[in-house]
C-alpha cells in the first residue's frame, strides 16, 4: 500500500500540468489578488491567504480524480488488478495519493502570505490552519475520484475544472463573500469550498471553527464519499 | 483433485456478450510447466477465454480454476501475472520504478534485476516507461507480468505491432521463463508462432475449442499432404473424386489437391495424365489451420 501511495505521488508530482496548475497557480494568483492596487490591507492578505489555500487544495484533491480516469484509459487499472493487489487496496491507495498531493499546494500559498506578504501568525495558527486545510480537502478527493471513476479522462479533466473553478468562486475562495450580492452570499454559505476555507479563516481569526460549518461540510464529506463509493461500484464491472 | 495439479482447467465455460457467444463450452487442462499457444483469429473468443483465465470476467456458465481455485484467488496469492491487451504505457515512472512496484506486490518475487535481464530490458532500467518505442514497451509489459515469478504467466497477443526483430528478442526472454518450470498460456493469431514457441497449440474458433495438439498432430490431423500440378488448359471436374482427395482449390492455372492418401491421388493424376510440375509437399500448418476453421470461411 504505501508502495503504491509513493508510486502515484511520484507520478503526480511529474506532472509538469499538476506543478503549474496545482501549486504555482494558487500562488501566483494570491500574490497578484493581495498586491494589485496598493495592496496594504492585511486582513485581506490573510483571508486570500486562506482562500488560496484552500482553491489550491481543492484542485489537487480533485486532480487524484483525473489521475484514475488517466489509470482507467491505459490499462493501468485493469493491470493492477491481475497483480495480488485488492481493489480496496488500490482505492485506499489512491485516496491517500490525494491527501498527500494536497500538501504542496497548501504549504506553497502559506508560504508566500508569511515570506512574502508578511502575514503575522502565532505558530499554532500556522498549524491548525495546515492541518485543517489538509484534514477539510478529503471531500473534494472524494468527489474527484468519484468523477474520475463514473467518467471518461476527457470529460473528468472537464468535470474537475468546472468543480474547482465554480465551486472556488461561489464558495467565496477567490474573491471574498461581501462583494457577492445577497442571494449568492446566502447560496455560498453551503458550498463545500466556502465551509472548506472557513475552516482557516477562523483560526487566523483566533478561535476555532464554528460548529455549523463543520457540520455542513461533514454532510459535503458524505455526499461525495457516497458518489465515490457508487462511481467505484460502478466502474468496477468495466475496468 | 485433478484441478489442484493442473495449472489451468476450463470445464464447460461460456461467457456471452449481449447476442455474440465470445466463448462457447470450453474445455481444457493445462499441466504445470507446459507452454501452450491459444491460436485463433481475431474476435475467434482469445481474449474472452484470457480474461475468463485470469478472472477479470466471470463464465455465465461451467467453471475456471487455475492451481484447484477460484482465478481471483489464484492471482492474489501470486500465482499468475499477465501481459494484457490494448495496455498503454504508465505516464511518469521508469523501467525500474514500475517493475520493482509490481515484484513488491507477489509473496516471492524476482529481484529487479534478474527480472529486467530476464525480459532484455536491463540497459532502460532508468528510461521512462512512456518515453520507448513499441518493442521496448512490449518488453517492459513482459516484465511486469514475470517480476512476481508466478508459476503461471499469461500473454495476451504478446507480439502483436511488433517487428521482426524485436518479435525474435521477445521470443528469446519468453523461452527462457519457461525454462524455470513456469507455465506460459499465450494467445496469437501467427501460426509460425504457434508452432515456433508452445509445446501445444489450442485453435479456437467460433468461441470453441476446434483442435488440440502439438503442430505436428494438428498438421496430421487434417490428412496429410498437398498434391499440386499446372493444369495446361485441363478441366477441373472431377478431380474432388479422385481417390484421397479431400479438398481441391484452384490458382490460377495450378490445381491444389489436399488429401490424406497422397500416392493414391498421384497415381489416378498420371492415369488423367495431369502431371505437369507435379509437386507433393506436407500440409503446412497454415493448411491445417484454413481446414480447421473453414466453417468460418464459408460464412464469412
Amino acid at each position: 500500500m504505501l508502495d503504491y501511495l509513493r508510486l502515484e505521488v511520484r507520478r503526480t508530482l511529474r506532472d509538469t500540468g499538476f506543478v503549474i496548475g496545482g501549486i504555482a497557480m494558487p500562488v501566483m494568483m494570491y500574490l497578484l489578488f493581495t498586491n494589485l492596487g496598493g495592496g496594504d490591507d492585511g486582513e485581506w492578505k490573510t483571508a486570500s491567504m486562506v482562500g488560496m489555500a484552500a482553491y489550491g487544495a481543492v484542485g489537487s484533491a480533485l486532480n487524484t480524480g483525473g489521475g484514475v480516469a488517466e489509470d482507467k484509459v491505459i490499462g493501468w487499472l485493469r493491470q493492477l488488478r491481475v497483480t495480488p493487489m485488492t481493489p480496496r487496496e488500490v482505492v485506499v491507495g489512491r485516496t491517500l495519493t490525494g491527501s498527500v498531493t494536497v500538501l504542496p499546494a497548501i504549504t506553497a500559498v502559506l508560504a508566500a502570505g508569511g515570506l512574502v506578504n508578511g502575514v503575522r501568525l502565532h505558530l499554532w495558527q500556522w498549524a491548525a490552519i495546515a492541518v485543517l486545510l489538509w484534514l477539510g480537502s478529503v471531500p473534494f478527493t472524494l468527489l474527484g475520484l468519484g468523477n474520475g471513476y463514473r467518467l471518461t479522462a476527457q470529460t473528468t479533466g472537464v468535470a474537475n475544472m468546472v468543480c474547482n473553478l465554480g465551486l472556488s468562486v461561489v464558495g467565496g475562495l477567490w474573491f471574498p463573500l461581501e462583494l457577492f450580492p445577497g442571494w449568492l452570499r446566502s447560496l455560498a454559505v453551503y458550498t463545500p469550498t466556502n465551509r472548506f476555507a472557513q475552516l482557516g479563516v477562523s483560526v487566523a481569526d483566533g478561535h476555532a471553527p464554528a460548529a455549523g460549518g463543520v457540520a455542513v461540510l461533514t454532510a459535503w464529506l458524505l455526499a461525495f464519499g457516497s458518489y465515490a463509493v457508487f462511481a467505484y461500484r460502478r466502474s468496477a464491472r468495466t475496468v | 483433485m485433478a484441478g489442484a495439479r493442473s495449472a489451468v482447467s476450463f470445464e464447460g465455460a461460456a461467457k456471452t456478450f449481449g447476442d455474440i457467444r465470445a466463448v462457447d463450452g470450453v474445455n481444457l487442462t493445462i499441466a504445470r510447466g507446459e507452454t501452450v499457444a491459444l491460436l485463433g483469429r481475431n474476435g475467434a473468443g482469445k481474449s474472452t477465454t484470457i480474461s475468463l483465465l485470469l478472472g477479470l470476467n466471470e463464465p455465465d456458465e461451467g467453471t475456471v480454476t487455475l492451481f484447484g481455485s477460484r482465478p481471483e484467488e489464484s492471482v492474489r496469492a501470486g500465482r499468475v501475472g499477465a501481459m494484457l491487451q490494448d495496455t498503454r504505457p504508465v505516464p511518469r515512472v521508469t523501467v525500474r520504478e514500475l517493475v520493482a512496484f509490481v515484484a513488491g506486490r507477489y509473496p516471492a518475487p524476482l529481484s529487479v534485476d534478474e527480472a529486467l535481464e530476464l525480459a532484455g530490458i536491463a540497459d532502460l532500467a532508468a528510461r521512462r516507461v512512456d518515453r520507448l518505442s513499441g518493442g521496448q514497451t512490449q518488453r517492459v509489459r513482459f516484465a511486469v507480468a514475470l517480476a512476481g515469478n508466478p508459476a503461471l504467466i499469461v500473454l495476451d497477443e504478446p507480439t502483436a505491432a511488433l517487428d521482426v526483430e524485436a518479435r525474435h528478442a521477445f521470443w528469446g526472454s519468453m523461452r527462457g521463463y519457461a525454462r524455470r518450470g513456469h507455465t506460459v498460456v499465450f494467445s496469437t493469431h501467427y501460426l509460425e508462432e504457434a508452432d515456433a514457441h508452445a509445446d501445444r497449440i489450442v485453435v479456437i474458433d467460433h468461441g470453441r475449442i476446434v483442435a488440440d495438439g502439438t503442430g505436428e498432430q494438428l498438421k496430421r490431423s487434417v490428412g496429410g499432404n498437398l498434391v499440386s500440378f499446372d493444369l495446361a488448359g485441363q478441366g477441373t471436374e472431377g478431380l474432388a473424386l479422385l481417390p484421397g482427395v479431400v479438398s481441391v482449390e484452384i490458382r490460377g492455372d495450378r490445381a491444389r489437391l489436399r488429401t490424406d492418401d497422397s500416392d493414391a491421388t498421384v497415381i489416378a493424376l498420371a492415369e488423367l495424365g495431369a502431371i505437369r510440375g507435379l509437386e507433393v509437399v506436407p500440409a503446412s500448418l497454415d493448411d491445417a489451420f484454413m481446414a480447421l476453421t473453414s466453417q468460418v470461411l464459408e460464412t464469412v
